[in-house]
């Protein structure tokens, strides 16, 4: 049985918008899983990698905006470096994160680093972390 | 008639100088002892530690640009890094306006308008010349590698380590993007092991030395990176090392400074040494313990080392 797809507009803006900004080829992930077999943080993550591509491809933001695994990648390329047809997942997901975060608002902002920490943390991780998940 | 220091630029990134200055040091000791005097690029900046994955987040070239390019004002045609994420960044960033026309162009155009006051002498300074990428980004490790020779290394040791079984950790930042960082292969790469084997330790291998230890989700998603490092620390020790070497400081933070909240997670985590490849390779140099720096371990790595605590100065 074939399914057809059907993308209105702003679905189609979307998938586009990220392929764009990600430099990758959203549609040529056929989902063969092996991203999601290597990614280390997948057991976290409410969906997996190759399901966060699927829902790309659809162009299903809210879904995306409401997965934790959106902000569990952790860009260690893992998956990069064992996808048969080279897709980096954390570019995507860098992507799909700069085009749906709510407007105004952090995932991780200063107000969130626990004060206690502030003389063990290397600068490295703060930079990362903000760079990563704040406007 | 001593041989003459041969001069090459060295970028430390932010965290060698504030929080892992035992990686800095350690640096230093070992490279003069190979015959190489540092110079770290003038007004040095932070690199801004990830490389912007999306496309159109250009600004985030610039700082790491601008270091390249004070490199080249100053005459050098290589810099090396010892923390992965500076080498990472420093990497792609040059790879990026050397392969895409836009971005060079937009970089620099950027860059024209640097007014630089030296930090010193409070001089400014307005007269930039483009860059054009020809500045080649090194890792310490492939520095060794490739320009030092470990022959060089093998006829400089001083102290024997033949006893000590390592793991080396790499991490993500060194070896991956996959096509891109190009030190070796990342799916089964040997550099680290190579390294570890012409100091004269003895190299463990395991199943988890390219795993992530969750980077910067130990701020974000702390439990999810505790138990990626616990993974990684159980691994090490299962294989039978006594110690497990890197040379990114957020690992060390995520491996060694955040055991104790591991323990938290896991009571039964291993307690295991983590030290920077820089302290092994000035160690086996010579390079006098205190300058090691071995009390900002949180996990004590002297009995691993062989040295004796009760030798110990108090
Ligand atoms: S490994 Fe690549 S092709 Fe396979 S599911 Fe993951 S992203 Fe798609
Ligand atoms: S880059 Fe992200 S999705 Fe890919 S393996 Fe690493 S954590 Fe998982």
């Amino acid at each position: 049985m074939r399914i057809k797809l059907k993308f209105d507009e702003n679905e189609k803006k979307f998938v586009d918008r990220v392929s764009e900004l990600s430099g990758e080829n959203i549609y040529s992930c056929y989902q063969c899983g092996r991203c999601s077999a290597g990614c280390p943080f997948a057991f976290e993550m409410d969906i997996l990698p190759n399901q966060l591509i699927r829902l790309v491809q659809m162009g299903l933001k809210e879904e995306l905006l409401g997965s934790k695994a959106l902000f569990l990648c952790a860009s260690c390329f893992t998956c990069q470096a064992r996808c048969p047809k080279g897709i980096n997942i954390a570019s995507i997901a860098e992507a799909a994160r700069d085009l749906i975060e709510p407007k105004g608002k952090d995932y991780f902002g200063p107000e969130e680093v626990p004060p206690e920490l502030a003389d063990e943390l290397p600068q490295q991780a703060l930079v990362s972390v903000f760079r990563k998940f704040s406007k | 008639m001593p041989d003459k220091k041969r001069k090459l630029h060295y970028y430390p990134g932010c965290t060698l100088k504030e929080k892992t200055t035992h990686l800095d040091v350690s640096t230093y000791a070992a490279m003069e002892i190979l015959g190489y005097e540092l110079i770290e690029p003038k007004n040095w900046t932070c690199c801004g530690a990830e490389f912007p994955l999306n496309e159109e987040k250009i600004i985030g070239l610039t700082a790491p640009i601008r270091i390249l390019r004070q490199v080249k004002i100053e005459g050098g045609d290589k810099v090396f890094t010892v923390c992965s994420f500076c080498f990472n960044v420093l990497k792609r960033a040059n790879e990026a306006i050397m392969s895409d026309s836009l971005k060079h162009k937009r970089i620099n155009a950027f860059l024209k308008d640097d007014i630089s006051i030296d930090r010193d002498s409070g001089e400014k300074t307005t007269d930039f010349k483009q860059y054009n990428g020809d500045v080649n980004v090194l890792h310490l490790l492939e520095f060794i590698r490739d320009w030092v020779g470990y022959e060089k290394i093998r006829s400089l040791i001083k102290r024997d380590l033949s006893g000590i079984k390592v793991v080396p950790y790499y991490g993500c930042r060194l070896l991956r993007p996959k096509g891109k960082m190009a030190i070796d292969e990342p799916e089964d790469p040997s550099i680290f092991e190579e390294f570890l084997e012409n100091i004269g330790c003895e190299v463990i291998d395991f199943p988890f030395k390219q795993e992530c230890c969750g980077s910067y989700l130990s701020l974000s998603m702390p439990d999810a990176a505790s138990e990626a490092s616990y993974n990684i620390l159980r691994s090490a020790k299962l294989s039978g090392a006594d110690m497990l070497a890197l040379s990114c400081p957020l690992c060390y933070y995520n491996l060694d400074t955040r055991q104790d909240r591991i323990k938290e997670n896991f009571p039964d985590s291993p307690e295991i040494p983590v030290l920077f490849f820089t302290q092994l390779l000035a160690w086996a140099l010579g390079v006098d313990e205190e300058v090691l720096g071995l009390d900002q371990h949180y996990c004590n790595p002297r009995t691993a080392l062989g040295i004796d605590e009760s030798e110990v100065k108090k």
